[in-house]
């Protein structure tokens, strides 16, 4: 039974511009359940990422309003919107923006570090089984500059998920990587979404689009449509492109089953 | 945890930024703890100079007086610090205090001594040659005062290029004349008929013309001397006795006498040689170069000194060094003291062997009556006579100027000097000079009216003789016609005898002795009289601040009348000598600590721009605000915490290095302030702690903006793109 994770009602965003008022967003009603894998696409300046930075909660709606996971962010305060994204939101950049002085592992512990739930063991464990599931095990160790760009978002992506949040956000995942990288890159956020992790992203990547199950178009700060793909349709270019690349998400999934069977074991036993 | 990483992170990928501020928090927190130890040090070692030679702990004098005690530094003429009222009741109050070891009745006052004139001497000797039929050594003392009249003659006659003769006193201009008498070959002959006759015209009219330049300045202080060598313990007799007890007598600073008595190109010679002995060379040595060729232009203090047999003494002894057939004694004596560093200590040698034997090494010699002349306390020019037991020194000062200064004489010989009229000896002089009818007479017409026209000197002698200080005007010779007579009553002795005392001092001695030097003063009558000062001596361990407020409640409750004060306020301005170092190492500091203030928060800010979009997606995936903060304060206090041990490590290690070597005293202010010839100093557990806290103080102060304008970045930013 699909609930919605955010939900956003009557949604304006205004961004005051010297004398003028840009209005980002105008009138904007949408619904995220569990599970979904939704893209927002549209050209730039349409108020795709004005769109996600409200759903992050970095950014607040001049009007209307967005609720995530049940809490309406327009009541909370600066500290409790702060905790709601250390605890519920997952974020993958555009540029990655990893920290340049920490190495992967620390990069992915980061969030864990800011929670203060995980003793140094559940942690180490924890960020173990996520490098092992984008596949940088041996890349543990390098920092962020020792990595190439599909390392990198990989390493951002394992930061994204690390917290075990209710929805991952994506701007622009792929557009600083090559097709190749980024094809994989996708594959892989498919294979954790078919795990139970909701994705939403920005992009005018038509790709990215292509392998949506959902793709709010967003055109001059409005909803332009919003259409549900068939599963089929959505993953068959991807199956075509490589089968071979679709093993290493297969694999990535088979060791994050059992994992994401703990989720909710991990969460209250802490 | 995740902060301190971070932090070591930062400043581990920035290494040079961090090396430039690491170092000067480095040397700021090096200078903290080396300067608080050295001025701690200081501190100590100053106040073992002046609280054990001469101020003691505290000092106290008359409360409300106009001028302020300054033992130290300025000279004490014409201040009026007052005197303490009733001596013997503060120090029976003083002395009940806890901690308190002794109450030293203290006076201070500066003299002018006149040195033995050589004339003087050499006619003493003549007379007695003269009297005992010695052909050889009258005939050399003749012919050496002969050439003395000469060379003052000579003196005399450069002075008139400088000197407007019309403005000259008649007394100027009829010494002058009288000399020109005695220079002329035709005195000479007079000689020869009647000795006695030219004699005497040397003794009276040129013997005092030739006095000028042995005057001495002398700084001293007037105390219980018993109780002064007891409680003082730096104070060391260096030759000579100890004062006895309760008597007038006179203790020189060995280091002023050396420098003020002592024949001036033998302690020259003394001086080079000390000089040498601590490493420098007359071959780069500028100061030794000068007293080298002050030796070399002032032959004239050799041969002034001495008469025949004495010059072919020593020439031929100079003759033999320089391996020279020069009869010309002048320039023997000139290449004699053009020395190097190969031949120096030879020739101080010879110097001492065959040179100072024929000179009057010492104006004033232990055993000698000193005559010391000065001011009263209303002003008056006065004189007394005193023997001087020998000379001392201040343990481990002996080189310092400052400790050296300072001469010892009994508290009676001080009152003397001081003169200080009490109600009833003023009264007591007013019925006298009433009585008597007494009148300024000028010095010119003094003899005439004392003794009549035909006078002789052996009279004034006797009248001179008798004992000073008794209250009783004998006589009142006006030096100046137009001082008031109450003044040289006060002075009681009178000019004539101050000249008969230099001119033979043993003499005098020996008359005084009898009367006056060989009496006994009870305790009652030391602490009897004027008292301008006390030193307040603790015991050791006695908290002194304590005690200085004991001090004042005592002072308040029982009506002392007291100002008290602790030495470094009593010592003037060599006590604030520390306030000064302390102000211009604070300075330096604030300096070194600014500049680094101004860099780490400049470095900080720019780092906090680098790192917008590092720390805008801190806060994106759920830092907190204070979280931030506190990164950045982490990254503060490693740097301050890092590199302030590193500088207070190398601070202690700097001192205990420095405690194990000494740090050799320069100067000879140095040599006081250091309390001897080497500071040792130390280091104690609070300089360090005070270095750390500079150091974190001024890195989290310079971090305190930039890590504000960190929290104030948005998690927003993460979002933006990478351009």
């Amino acid at each position: 039974m699909p609930d919605a994770i955010v939900t956003l009602q009557g949604v304006d965003k205004d961004y005051p511009l010297g004398a003028v008022v840009v209005r980002a967003l105008q009138g904007v009603d949408l619904e995220i359940d569990a599970g979904e894998f939704t893209v927002i696409a549209g050209p730039s300046g349409s108020g795709k990422t004005t769109l996600l930075n409200l759903i992050g909660c970095v950014d607040v709606a001049t009007r209307g309003t967005v609720t995530i996971d049940g809490a309406n962010t327009h009541k909370l305060s600066e500290r409790d919107l702060t905790r709601l994204r250390l605890h519920k939101l997952g974020f993958i950049f555009q540029s990655f923006n990893l920290v340049g002085v920490l190495d992967a592992f620390q990069n992915i512990e980061l969030p864990l570090l800011l929670q203060r739930d995980l003793g140094a063991a559940a942690r180490t464990e924890r960020v173990r089984g996520l490098l092992e599931q984008v596949g940088l095990t041996a890349f543990a160790h390098h920092r962020p500059g020792e990595l190439s760009g599909g390392q990198r978002q990989r390493v951002a992506i394992a930061r994204a998920l690390v917290s075990q949040p209710r929805i991952v956000l994506a701007d622009e995942p792929t557009a600083n990587l090559d097709s190749v990288t980024g094809a994989q890159i996708l594959e892989l956020m498919q294979a954790l979404n078919r795990t139970g992790t909701t994705f939403l992203f920005s992009t005018h990547d038509p790709r990215v689009v292509e392998r949506a199950r959902r793709v709010v178009r967003m055109v001059d700060g409005r909803i332009d449509s919003d259409s549900a793909m068939s599963p089929a349709a959505a993953v068959s270019p991807a199956a075509a492109v490589s089968p071979a690349a679709a093993v290493s998400p297969a694999a990535a999934l088979a060791t994050l089953t059992p994992a994401a069977a703990d989720h909710p074991a991990a969460a209250t036993s802490v | 945890m995740l902060l301190l990483r971070l932090a070591i992170r930062n400043l581990w990928t920035h290494k040079w930024k961090t090396a430039i501020v690491g170092g000067l928090l480095t040397v700021g927190t090096l200078l903290v703890v080396v300067g608080q130890a050295l001025l701690a040090s200081l501190d100590l070692s100053m106040s073992q100079s002046i609280v054990h030679s001469i101020s003691g702990h505290i000092q106290v004098s008359k409360a409300g007086a106009k001028d302020r005690l300054k033992l130290f530094g300025s000279p004490n003429d014409g201040t009026e610090i007052g005197h303490i009222e009733d001596f013997p009741r503060v120090r029976k109050a003083l002395e009940a205090l806890p901690g308190v070891e002794a109450v030293v009745p203290m006076g201070f006052n500066n003299a002018v001594v006149y040195g033995g004139n050589i004339l003087d001497v050499k006619l003493a000797a003549l007379r007695k040659a003269e009297r005992e039929g010695d052909r050889t050594r009258t005939k050399a003392l003749r012919n050496h005062v002969r050439r003395i009249v000469g060379l003052l003659r000579g003196e005399l006659g450069n002075l008139e290029g400088f000197v407007d003769l019309s403005r000259q006193s008649t007394e100027d201009r009829e010494g002058h004349a009288a000399v020109e008498t005695a220079a002329h070959d035709a005195f000479w002959q007079g000689y020869d008929a009647d000795p006695q006759q030219a004699m005497e015209f040397l003794e009276n009219r040129i013997a005092p013309m030739a006095m000028g330049e042995e005057m001495m300045f002398l700084r001293y202080i007037g105390t219980d001397t018993a109780r002064f060598t007891q409680s003082f313990h730096r104070f060391e007799l260096v030759d000579g006795k100890p004062i006895p007890p309760g008597q007038r007598g006179f203790l020189f600073n060995k280091l002023n006498y050396e420098d003020t008595c002592k024949h001036k190109t033998a302690r020259r010679l003394d001086k080079m040689q000390d000089r040498i002995a601590e490493g420098w060379t007359l071959k780069s040595d500028a100061e030794l170069k000068q007293w080298m060729e002050l030796n070399q232009r002032q032959y004239k203090e050799i041969t002034y000194q001495l008469d025949d047999l004495g010059a072919a003494d020593v020439r031929k002894a100079l003759q033999a060094e320089l391996g020279s057939q020069q009869a010309d004694l002048q320039k023997l004596i000139q290449a004699f003291m053009a020395m190097d560093d190969k031949n120096f200590a030879k020739r101080y040698k010879l110097f001492y062997a065959a040179i100072a034997p024929y000179l009057q090494l010492y104006a004033v010699n232990i055993g000698d009556v000193l005559t010391i002349n000065g001011l009263t306390d209303a002003g008056y020019p006065t004189s007394v006579n005193v023997p001087v037991y020998g000379t001392f020194r201040f343990r481990s000062l002996d080189k310092s100027a400052l400790a050296g200064a300072t001469s010892l004489t009994d508290m009676m010989t001080f009152r003397d000097l001081f003169g200080h009229m009490t109600a009833d000896r003023r009264e007591e002089l007013q019925r006298l000079q009433q009585g008597s009818g007494i009148k300024a007479v000028a010095r010119e017409d003094a003899e005439a009216a004392l003794f009549g026209a035909d006078s002789d000197a052996d009279e004034a002698v006797e009248l001179a003789a008798a004992p000073t200080g008794s209250g009783a005007a004998v006589a009142a010779v006006g030096r100046d016609a137009s001082a008031p007579s109450t003044g040289l009553a006060d002075a009681a002795t009178d000019a004539a005898a101050a000249d008969l005392a230099r001119l033979d001092l043993k003499a005098g001695g020996r008359r005084y002795g009898r009367e006056l030097f060989g009496r006994r003063y009870n305790q009652q009558e030391i602490d009897g009289g004027v008292v301008r000062h006390a030193a307040v001596v603790l015991k050791p361990g006695t908290d002194e601040r304590a005690v200085l407020q004991a001090v004042r409640a005592a002072s308040d409750r029982d009506k002392l009348g007291l100002t008290a004060i602790d030495w470094r306020e009593a010592s003037g301005l060599i006590g604030n000598f520390i306030g000064v170092i302390y102000a211009v190492l604070a300075t330096a500091l604030l300096v070194i600590f600014i500049v680094a203030l101004v860099i780490l928060n400049n470095t900080m800010v720019m780092a906090t721009a680098e790192r917008v979009r590092e720390i805008g997606t801190l806060r994106a995936i759920g830092a907190q605000r204070t979280e931030i903060l506190a990164m950045f304060l982490a990254e503060a206090l490693v740097l301050g915490a890092l590199f302030g041990t590193l500088g207070a490590g190398l601070g202690v290690g700097g001192v205990l290095w420095a405690q194990a070597v000494g740090i050799p005293a320069v100067n000879d202010v140095l040599v006081f302030l250091f309390a001897g010839p080497r500071l040792y100093p130390f280091v104690t557990p609070l300089h360090v702690g005070v270095g750390l806290l500079a150091a974190g103080f001024v890195t989290v102060l310079s971090t305190l903006y930039p890590a504000w304008l960190a929290t104030r970045i948005e998690p927003v930013v993460a979002m933006q793109g990478a351009e």
